[in-house]
């Protein structure tokens, strides 16, 4: 069928394709006969065009001031970044010019090579430090029966949740620097295989907090979740609304 | 603006345009006042695809730093210069959406129940023309002709990037009645604007 002999019908499929509703062999057809066809090609231009304007007509939502701070910073990083990069290719450029021979551009590399070197073993020190404490901590600790790290986005670990059979609770200790405001609760879920979200409970601000649970709370539960919520949690009965900030494996200590 | 004829509607295009070209010669001054005058319509939506006032927020962070690395890219992209910022936001949005995923597929069932709230509030077109190219205007005016749940389908068929099934899932409607608005809806606003072309 020669399509732009059914104007209308063009015009209904390169709205459909510019919506994003036309897919599969039809949308493939459909591009095959745009990259012959110039008016069938126009056709599709104008509707994406027309479409795109959708993004112009929403209502608009003030968004909170640090997120203009948080561009400018990225921004001003990238800039000393990129002045730093600018500072060392022109010493490179003067040294190289001093220096003819190729020697001294071994020797700058070796002393570059010892920073890298040294920065990289004190970074190791410090790790092996923290996590023989954070161990020391896991071990000596009375009656852990199980043990999350939940991680953020970003993978940082940012809360640290330990049961105690013997108190029976979870003791859930925050890491990281988030903030979840104070409209917000943060709310915990053991996430069961097959079945949905259970919540153990809502965390207030503290940097330490302790939840009472019994072992058939955690017992098989592999995963725990944190989720975002409306001040003092979602209704009792009610599965997470909010989005999940923070999550990680339950993990059974063994020793 | 809304009260006059397209042809005639003042346009701020050119105000904007001139700041995206100082963007792309590293003004950050001009970054700035396009952010003050750009970012809560942005930010309206990035709330819109994505629902969640953090990953808004994120997703707007995003599209200003896409913005101050791609300005000098603009003027040959020929689009009115909050389309292309939409453009950029949406595409963020998307990209936000789709890595968080995994996360959406454990709180399908919150996810639904949000979706069912959109279609509930029966709402007037609630489009804010402020700054919107004659396009949008005249995408504005074609879009007040439709029937709310049509133009809800079809919005959220665009700026959410979902399929007729996808819709129809999480809608809770019979796939053939998402079909129906869609197709209905498109014809509606191929007759309309044909009329501004």
């Amino acid at each position: 069928m020669k399509l732009t002999a059914h104007p209308e019908l063009l015009e209904l499929l390169a709205a459909s394709h510019a919506l994003g509703t036309l897919r599969g062999g039809a949308r493939r057809r459909f591009e095959a006969l745009a990259r012959e066809q110039a008016p069938v090609r126009a056709a599709a231009l104008v509707w994406q065009s027309r479409l795109a304007s959708m993004t112009e007509l929403q209502s608009p939502i003030v968004p909170d001031a640090a997120v203009w701070t948080r561009i400018r910073n990225i921004i001003d990083a990238e800039k000393a970044q990129h002045a730093i990069e600018r500072q060392r290719d022109d010493a490179n450029a003067r040294a190289a010019a001093a220096t003819p021979q190729p020697q001294g551009g071994w020797l700058r590399s070796l002393a570059l090579w010892r920073g890298a070197t040294a920065a990289g073993a004190l970074a190791t020190v410090l790790a092996v430090v923290v996590g023989l404490n954070l161990r020391d901590q896991l071990v000596n600790a009375p009656a852990v029966q199980y043990v999350a790290v939940l991680s953020d986005d970003q993978a940082a670990a940012s809360m640290l949740v330990t049961f105690d059979p013997k108190k029976k609770q979870l003791v859930l200790q925050r890491v990281g620097s988030y903030s979840e405001g104070s409209d917000k609760s943060l709310q915990l879920w053991a996430l069961a295989p097959g079945g949905a979200p259970r919540s153990l409970g809502v965390l207030d601000n503290a940097p330490a907090l302790r939840l009472a649970a019994s072992e058939s709370d955690v017992h098989q539960v592999p995963t725990l979740a944190v989720t975002l919520e409306a001040k003092g949690g979602v209704p009792p009965g009610s599965g997470p609304k909010g989005p999940v900030v923070f999550k990680g494996a339950l993990i059974e200590k063994t020793i | 603006m809304p009260d006059n004829p397209p042809m005639t509607a003042p346009s701020p295009d050119a105000e904007l345009m001139a700041l995206i070209d100082r963007i792309g010669h590293r003004d950050e001054a001009a970054l700035r006042q396009l952010y003050d005058r750009t970012a809560p319509k942005l930010m309206g939506l990035a709330m819109r695809v994505v629902r969640q006032r953090e990953w808004a927020e994120d997703v707007l962070q995003e599209a200003f730093l896409t913005v101050w690395r791609v300005a000098g890219d603009y003027r040959a992209s020929l689009s009115p210069p909050l389309a292309w910022l939409g453009l950029i936001v949406r595409s963020r949005a998307l990209d936000l959406l789709r890595r968080r995923t995994a996360d959406r597929a454990q709180l399908t069932q919150e996810f639904d129940e949000l979706m069912a709230d959109t279609l509930e509030s029966d709402a007037p077109n609630p489009a804010d023309t402020a700054d919107a190219s004659e396009q949008a205007w005249a995408l504005h005016q074609c879009l007040s002709q439709l029937e709310s749940k049509q133009r809800e389908v079809v919005s959220l068929a665009y700026l959410r990037e979902m399929s007729h099934g996808e819709l129809a899932e999480q809608l809770k409607l019979p796939l053939g009645t998402v079909k129906t608005w869609i197709r209905r809806g498109l014809e509606k606003l191929r007759i309309c604007m044909g009329r501004f072309a």
